[in-house]
């Protein structure tokens, strides 16, 4: 049966003639991107792109296909629009949420959207800052928490919001005393940080900032906060973290002395008119919901 | 070819823009959004030495003219007459040499007020340059920068810039306020300056020495870590941007026109991993063309 996802890869592909980059802009990962090419192209009886060495190129069928494909999608977002219009439950509002914002401050977030439009649904996904910025440039999110600083070309962004850091320490390096700590000292295990090329800029801030004031201790690479935290129970590593939830036995928490390693959180939204946009004064009132969590 | 320099970009925390043609093979190009129009900051710098070359072939400006520049004439500036303390005379082909090879604020905005910005405009349109457009000089800029950052000295705008706590002042960045390029129209203005289309052959080599004696290494040039490989360029930095036009030449001598453009995420005064990028980019360009 054609879907929609379908004729999503095909147009999106088109669009930017990577697989890797295309994945990213729909949302999903590569495995699935494939597959769902290979399935189209079954479909139709024909290639639609020509694949080589990192780079995709369509096919005189695809070249043939592709204005079909786009006008078929622009119809089935007339007809979301539509829907949405009759829908007794109100609009849909989609928010994405970068790993690193706390549960708190999402939460906070995902409310206001809930106060700011009467009668709407929030829905709520989690994705790294870069996935997330494409998915709020081609309208899929209506507006995200992401890290700053990131590369925002062409979206509407609010200001930076400072969190404070903790840093989440096992007893064996330091006793669980509750005191502030300098940076510096804190070189006797790696500090947890998650994958670099989920937001390029502010991990490299983060480590820039973190060899700046401990030059020593290294860093170690974890999927996400509960393994980090993990580490830390098995004294293996330290977390900086401004979630003020995490914790664990044998993990102390303590204060950064002078907080050199704030996380920075910025609200993303599209231009205007773009599928999925809420009205600028929406977002003003969002805004503030960040700025005071 | 597009997706990896966009994605050394993206590992950068840079927004990229670029545009390379074969000299020699012109329908050869590579190109990332080629034709939006980006402020270009200090690489306004070479279509303003294109025009001035001009007016010299033309007989408008006495290259030898001397000029005096006192301190409190000049404009801040990292570089050049723009640091020294005492009043200075100088030819202006000399200023167009500091406003080249150091980038040097000072001398440039003389050299822009001896060309005049209307004169320039035209020249830029009569060499065929749709999107460059030259604002104002780098005065204008700056105390457009104090204004939007309302702050009262230009170390403290810039420092509001360069804090990665802050926001960007609205509007900081757009193309509209100030002087804008395309990476297109660089490279455009690159292969006719190579060509000898666009001066008299005193006035090409000119313009090819002072680009050849570029001292900022950190961007094209970093990208081609070989002594037989020339690389021409000026380079613009201004906030965020971090900017560079050029030719490559290669040992065989194929030369290639690059210009790359990149605005990055952080507002730090150095950024060496995107100069580092605008260098690797120009090396996948120029790689994908020869």
């Amino acid at each position: 049966m054609l879907t929609e996802r379908y004729l999503q890869i095909f147009v999106t592909l088109a669009d930017e003639q990577h697989f890797g980059d295309a994945a990213r802009v729909i949302g999903i990962t590569q495995p699935p991107l494939s597959q769902g090419l290979r399935r189209l192209e079954a479909m139709v009886g024909a290639k639609l792109f020509e694949r080589g060495l990192g780079r995709v190129e369509l096919t005189p069928a695809g070249v043939a296909l592709l204005p079909y494909a786009r006008r078929a999608l622009s119809a089935i977002d007339e007809f979301h629009d539509a829907a949405i219009a009759q829908d007794p439950d109100g609009p849909e509002i989609r928010l994405g949420l970068a790993p690193e914002v706390p549960a708190s401050v999402g939460a906070a977030v995902a409310a206001a959207c809930g106060e700011a439009v009467h009668g709407s649904r929030v829905t709520v996904t989690s994705a790294p800052t870069s996935s997330l910025v494409g998915q709020v440039s081609s309208g899929r999110l209506g507006l995200a928490v992401v890290l700053h600083p990131a590369v925002l070309d062409g979206l509407q962004a609010g200001p930076v919001t400072l969190l404070r850091s903790w840093a989440l320490v096992p007893t064996s390096l330091h006793p669980d005393d509750g005191q502030p700590l300098p940076l510096r000292k804190l070189d006797g295990l790696p500090v947890a940080v998650r994958p670099r090329a989920e937001a390029p800029a502010a991990r490299d801030l983060f480590l820039d900032t973190l060899g700046l004031h401990r030059p020593g201790g290294g860093t170690v690479v974890v999927t996400d906060d509960r393994a980090g935290l993990a580490m830390a129970a098995a004294g293996q590593a330290i977390v900086v973290t401004p979630d003020d939830s995490l914790q664990a036995a044998g993990v102390g928490r303590h204060r950064l002395i002078d907080d050199p390693l704030p996380v920075r959180l910025r609200l993303v939204w599209p231009q205007p008119r773009t599928p999925n946009a809420l009205p600028p004064e929406v977002m003003a009132q969002l805004t503030e919901a960040l700025a005071e969590p | 070819m597009s997706a990896r320099i966009r994605a050394t970009f993206d590992d950068a925390g840079a927004r990229g823009w670029l545009h390379a043609v074969s000299l020699d093979h012109p329908d050869q190009t590579v190109a990332l959004d080629p034709d939006v129009v980006v402020p270009i900051a200090s690489v306004y710098k070479l279509p303003l030495l294109a025009a001035f070359c001009h007016l010299i072939d033309t007989q408008e400006l006495n290259p030898r003219e001397q000029v005096t520049l006192a301190p409190e004439d000049r404009i801040p500036g990292a570089t050049g007459l723009s640091i020294l303390q005492d009043p200075v005379t100088m030819s202006l082909r000399d200023l167009a040499v500091s406003m080249m090879t150091v980038s040097d604020n000072a001398a440039a905005d003389a050299l822009l007020n001896r060309v005049g910005v209307d004169r320039l405009a035209q020249l830029l349109q009569s060499f065929g340059l749709e999107h460059t457009r030259v604002r104002r000089g780098a005065a204008g800029n700056l105390s457009e920068l104090r204004r939007r950052t309302g702050t009262s000295d230009v170390d403290a705008a810039f420092a509001v810039l360069a804090d990665n706590d802050q926001t960007d002042p609205v509007g900081m960045y757009d193309a509209a306020g100030m002087s804008a390029s395309s990476a297109r129209d660089m490279t455009t203005l690159l292969a006719s300056l190579w060509s000898g289309r666009l001066l008299s052959e005193e006035q090409t080599a000119f313009a090819q020495r002072l680009m050849q004696q570029q001292v900022f290494s950190q961007r094209l040039a970093s990208g081609f870590p070989y002594d037989g490989v020339r690389v021409a360029g000026k380079t613009g930095t201004f906030g965020a941007l971090r900017h560079e036009v050029g030719v490559v030449v290669m040992p065989g001598g194929d030369a290639y026109a690059v210009a790359v453009f990149a605005h990055a995420a952080r507002g730090d005064y150095r950024l060496p991993r995107v100069d580092a990028a605008i260098g690797e980019a120009a090396r996948l360009a120029v790689d994908q063309l020869r």
